[in-house]
């Protein structure tokens, strides 16, 4: 229960820190998982982000039935390995410390920047060498701004590129891209590069998908982007996730190829849909999400030239030029 | 040997470095395509001519007359009988002529190494994994020479004896180790710099001075072995000459064909016109030095056996006549590229000869003929050159089994050498591997090399290490079971399936109920290492004095300096750097198993030692619950934490230190080496079940590659663990296995990546490092068999995972993806 003492601006609950990233910013990258998101994507492939709080979750494949973790089980909520009396569940962990297989297993480990930082030092070689960096993933890491904005200048001090990835859904004072929440501005200025994530142009439409007005996510954008491509400002990269039938209509793709236009930003990267998330709904008992086709090699190079055709440089992940 | 390098203007080689960059040598010509297609059409076979040679040797008068002779000259004139009798054949459209067997693609059968093993197979030679194709007649034969030469083998002469037959069957059970020597040696990189630039001539004067005057070079008068050596010496190279002869003749036959076109008419003149000149004068032109390395390479498998058998640094020993050439205007970069193209495909002409229950030890058919390009010179400037890339990219043109190709990387290693490295790995044959020079050269310093000799370095075979054209390294001696001697530390000795003790295999170390510490576990393991290396260097010394009398070297001899100025074969310790290498296996399972006893006995006090060494016993079959735990939950050597790199360090050094403890009875020194073939896969079959929670019976970490799925946090994590580790005592080097999906590393940011972990790593301090780019087939056979292909780095849509955490239908789509990748 370490997890829900009162936060301070030394820990931040992170699930995961991955090495060898390829494809969210230039180089090789450790990336920085963040939980707690504000927005539910429908395609979302990191259902493991949404809530703030560590959680549960069980990796049927894993599993021995060995029962060792329902004899654990303090408050006897575990009924059988596969299945918990939710609202009665501490969220203890000690069925996870129990199960020797890592079928139990928990999202979300309370970290300090000390800790975060030991674990990323070691890399720091591979990243010299391949014009690689931190990126800050999530979930969302402006929702843990105090923590995020602590550990970004203290690798930034230690000459580590950094790269945001980021939903756009944050406090920021539009007009200058100052102010706002200090704690985010302070985020958002360590960076050298936010890869932000745009969907759907029309409001109603993404409310519907990904349960959330888009309003602050465009205005954001816009202030970044104006404020962009200055020195010591990070480069500011839009991204969009193909998911066929929703983000890929000509509708969508030519509103936002325009909106960024307008913004005099030049490059994008198309990020195709994957089905790798829908395993992770399962570990955590969701509801399996929609399934959606991915996108063909056609689909996506008739976008490619869609977009090109407007004016914007498009990429895949891990194929992007990085320039201004 | 002092000044190797002949200086080069710098500004000329920039300008060759420029031009070679711009044109693209990778795509193979016509010629070349043909040359493999037919390669690849040839049935798998074995050679009987050698052996029948040497027993029509033996019959005639004059083999009569060599038994009475020196064991020197009598091994010579066998020999010398080989050579000049073998029955030359020239292939079509080949550039460098002269055949490994009697047949397109064949394993020469050697009576005196351990080819009998194949009569296993005899009745179902067609059927096995890799089919070999006989007439029934030469199955006979082949049963025949099998059973009339059975007791000429090493291993026979050396062991059938009273009180040595024990060894002697270790051979067919390998527990504790393996002695591949008993095969033979082979194993060298010899002075091609000298054959090249000298001739054999130079060999052949030296000899003939000393005979005369009966004197070595320091004025001391000969003794009779000295003499015999100096015979042999002479002896051989006259059959040298007679094959490249007999070679030279059969091309001006065919060129006398008033059929064939033109062009190639005067291709085989050119070759009759090389063979006639070296190996015995100095190689003029390019082509002619790589026919006389040819040349001499055939003779070389002749003398002795085919592993092992290494070209050294080719792009410096030739890099004078590809200069002269270019200057010259009679070579071109395209030409060049092509000629070293069919002298790579040469090398896919010879396999080896193991029985499918060898196999599973040695598995791969590969003999390992390197090539190694890039690195310093003695000063440790860069010499990387355009003939390091055109070799590079002569490979591309054929992507072919052999040969082995390695690269070395220093801190000034070019950046344009790098990713031409990489886009040949990127081909997906594993190839090159790269040694990084700042760890590779303390550690041949370490083993008693000079600096100067230590910076010229090449690879023997896989990843073994000699300082070129100066070194007897028998560099793949024996391979070494290190898990085995934990089990036999915690059972005094016996391995946990027997029921009497006395059969004690190891040392008889104290029971485990008398260990109070984790320092009495590891005195232990440490006195049962020292036991079983002890054993093996019994057994080797036995096998090195047969090797004296029955299977000296002489050509072997004439290219390793400081024979000819001491008079004495490389088997008789005449090598200026003598060496014998024992290879570990399942290090990183030792490793993570002693920490894992430390953790559950000595720290956590969860079981007492005794309780431990039963379920261990028991295969933790009623304890699947802890082998789970440790399996899952313990930390494992590989992902960067250094309290556990650190028991792999220790288990490392309790290796090292047993076996530099010894010297062989060359009075040479016995180094150290990293690396497994597919003995992890034989030796796990013979292994109980280990703290780490492997199970008994299953395979062992292979090499400095991490256990079976221990690393977790991907491949920089595994090359951190590697890179940590002390190397300077492992002289033999060692083999470490990253893999990944091509996808992954395909494309030019694919290039980046990979070039950049490769500078990190061995910025770093590692030494070595082979990189896998899976296909579809092998990802298949990965979803199929998880267990079998664990650690394989693929790219999913937004990151790499590890394939074996994927779901089902995730990975057929990867491996759609990966095949297709295949085809464009």
């Amino acid at each position: 229960m370490a997890w829900n003492r009162k936060k301070d601006e030394e820990t931040a609950v992170i699930f995961s820190i991955q090495h060898f990233c390829l494809q969210d910013g230039p180089g090789i990258r450790s990336l920085i998982f963040f939980k707690g998101c504000p927005l539910r994507c429908v395609w979302c492939q990191n259902p493991e982000s949404w809530r703030m709080d560590p959680e549960p979750a069980f990796k049927a494949h894993l599993c021995m039935n060995c029962r060792t973790c329902i004899a654990a089980c303090p408050g006897g909520v575990l009924l059988q390995p596969d299945r918990r009396k939710k609202d009665q569940c501490r969220r203890c962990f000690t069925c996870v410390h129990a199960c020797p297989c890592g079928a139990q297993s928990r999202f979300g480990e309370l970290h300090s920047t000390d800790s975060i930082l030991k674990e990323l030092r070691p890399e720091y070689p591979y990243f010299r060498d391949s014009g690689g960096g931190v990126t800050f993933s999530g979930g969302e890491a402006t929702l843990s701004a105090a923590f995020a904005a602590d550990i970004a200048e203290r690798l930034k001090a230690e000459g580590v590129h950094l790269t945001l990835e980021t939903c756009g859904q944050f406090s920021l004072d539009t007009e200058t891209a100052t102010d706002g929440d200090p704690l985010v501005q302070r985020l958002l200025m360590a960076m050298d590069l936010i890869l932000y994530d745009i969907k759907l142009f029309d409001d109603e439409t993404h409310q519907r998908y990904c349960g959330g007005s888009n309003q602050r996510i465009k205005a954001n954008l816009a202030a970044l982007a104006r404020s962009g491509g200055q020195k010591s400002r990070p480069l500011v990269w839009p991204r969009l996730p193909i998911i066929p039938g929703i983000t890929d209509t000509w509708d969508n793709l030519g509103s936002w190829a325009d909106f960024l236009m307008d913004l005099g930003l030049k490059h994008i990267t198309i990020v195709p849909y994957h089905r790798l998330g829908n395993a992770k709904r399962a570990w955590l008992g969701l509801a399996p999400g929609p399934e959606f086709t991915e996108p063909s090699p056609e689909a996506l190079q008739a976008i490619t030239r869609f977009l090109e055709q407007k004016g914007l440089n498009c990429y895949t992940p891990g194929e992007e030029e990085w320039r201004n | 040997m002092n000044s190797l390098y002949q200086k080069v203007s710098p500004a000329y080689s920039q300008a060759v470095a420029e031009t070679e960059c711009a044109a693209d040598l990778r795509i193979p010509s016509a010629r070349i395509t043909r040359i493999k297609a037919a390669l690849f059409a040839a049935p798998y076979s074995i050679c009987l001519e050698r052996p029948k040679l040497l027993a029509r040797f033996q019959r005639s008068a004059a083999g009569r007359a060599a038994r009475k002779e020196h064991p020197l000259v009598r091994r010579a004139l066998a020999l010398a009988f080989v050579l000049s009798q073998r029955t030359p054949r020239i292939y079509p459209d080949e550039l460098i002529i002269g055949n490994m067997t009697s047949k397109r693609i064949a394993a020469n059968y050697y009576p005196e190494g351990g080819s009998i093993n194949i009569l296993e197979d005899l009745f179902r030679l067609e059927k096995r994994t890799i089919p070999l194709k006989l007439t029934g007649k030469e199955k006979l034969d082949l049963a025949l020479i099998g059973l009339t030469t059975c007791r000429d083998s090493m291993g026979a002469r050396a062991l059938l004896k009273p009180g040595r037959f024990g060894h002697f069957l270790d051979f067919f059970s390998a527990k504790r180790y393996f002695i591949t020597e008993e095969a033979g040696i082979g194993h060298q990189v010899a002075d091609y710099h000298g054959l090249v630039h000298r001739g054999l001539k130079w060999m052949d004067a030296w000899a003939a001075n000393c005979l005369e005057n009966c004197r070595l070079q320091n004025g001391k008068s000969l003794d009779e072995d000295q003499r015999a050596f100096y015979r042999a010496i002479r002896i051989t190279i006259e059959g040298i000459r007679k094959m490249a002869a007999n070679l030279a003749r059969t091309a001006e036959k065919q060129a006398a064909d008033p059929a064939l076109a033109d062009p190639r008419r005067q291709e085989l003149l050119t070759a009759a016109a090389a063979c006639r000149r070296v190996p015995y004068e100095p190689a003029r032109t390019f082509l002619e030095g790589l026919q006389s390395c040819w040349l001499v390479h055939v003779a070389l498998n002749q003398e002795d056996f085919e592993q092992g058998m290494s070209f050294g640094r080719l792009d410096q020993i030739l890099w004078p006549l590809y200069c002269e050439d270019q200057a010259q205007g009679r070579l071109t970069p395209a030409t060049a590229a092509e000629i070293t193209a069919s002298f790579q495909l040469k090398t896919c002409e010879t396999m080896p000869i193991y029985s499918e229950r060898i196999d599973q030890y040695f598995s791969g058919n590969g003999v390992a003929q390197g090539i190694t390009v890039g690195g310093t010179d003695a000063d440790g400037n860069d010499v990387t050159n355009a003939l390091s890339g055109l070799i590079l990219e002569a490979y591309a043109q054929i992507a072919t089994r052999e040969p082995a190709l390695h690269v070395r990387v220093h801190p000034a290693t070019p950046a344009w050498f790098l990713e031409k490295a990489v886009e040949v790995l990127q081909l997906g044959c594993g190839k090159p591997s790269f040694f990084g020079d700042t760890a590779v050269v303390p550690a041949l310093e370490n083993a008693g090399m000079t600096t100067t000799h230590a910076r010229d370095y090449a690879v023997i075979g896989c990843v073994e290490m000699a300082s070129q054209g100066r070194t007897y390294n028998s560099s793949d001696a024996a391979l070494f079971n290190l898990p085995l001697c934990l089990e036999l530390a915690l059972n005094q000795g016996v391995c946990y399936g027997e029921k009497h003790f006395n059969n004690r295999l190891g040392a008889a170390t104290p029971a485990v109920e008398q260990m109070r510490s984790f320092d009495d576990v590891a005195a232990a393991f440490r006195q049962q290492v020292e036991h079983a290396v002890a054993e093996m260097v019994k057994v080797i010394g036995w096998l090195e004095a047969t090797y004296r009398i029955w299977r000296p070297t002489p050509i072997n001899s004439m290219l390793t300096d400081g024979c000819l100025a001491q008079g004495r074969d490389v088997t008789w310790g005449g090598a200026r750097y003598d060496l014998t290498s024992i290879q570990v296996t399942g290090l990183a399972d030792t490793g993570d198993a002693l920490y894992a006893l430390r953790q559950l006995v000595f720290e956590t006090r969860r079981y007492t030692l005794p309780e431990l060494v039963r379920i261990l016993k028991n295969d933790f079959r009623d304890h699947a619950v802890l082998q789970q735990e440790l399996v899952h939950k313990f930390p494992k050597y590989g992902n960067g934490i250094p309290a556990v790199d650190a028991m792999t360090q220790l288990a490392a050094d309790v290796f090292a230190d047993a076996v530099r403890a010894h010297l062989n009875s060359r009075k040479g020194r016995y180094v150290p080496g990293i690396y497994s073939m597919t003995c992890h896969i034989g030796f796990g079959r013979r292994t109980g079940a280990l703290p780490n929670g492997r199970r008994a019976g299953k395979r062992l970490s292979n090499g400095l590659s991490p256990a079976d799925g221990a690393d977790r946090q991907g491949p920089t994590a595994i090359l951190r663990s590697a890179a940590s580790l002390d190397s300077r005592k492992w002289a033999n080097c060692h083999a470490l296995n990253l893999k990944f999906d091509r996808r992954t590393v395909q494309g030019k940011s694919g290039a980046r990546v990979l070039s950049s972990l490769l500078t990190s790593f061995f910025r770093q301090g590692g030494m070595q490092v082979q990189i896998n780019v899976l296909d579809g087939a092998m990802l298949r056979a990965a979803k199929s068999d998880p267990k079998a292909y664990p650690g394989i780095v693929v790219r999913v849509a937004g990151y790499c995972a590890y394939f074996n955490d994927l779901q089902p239908a995730v990975q057929d789509e990867i491996i759609e993806r990966t095949s297709h990748g295949m085809e464009s």
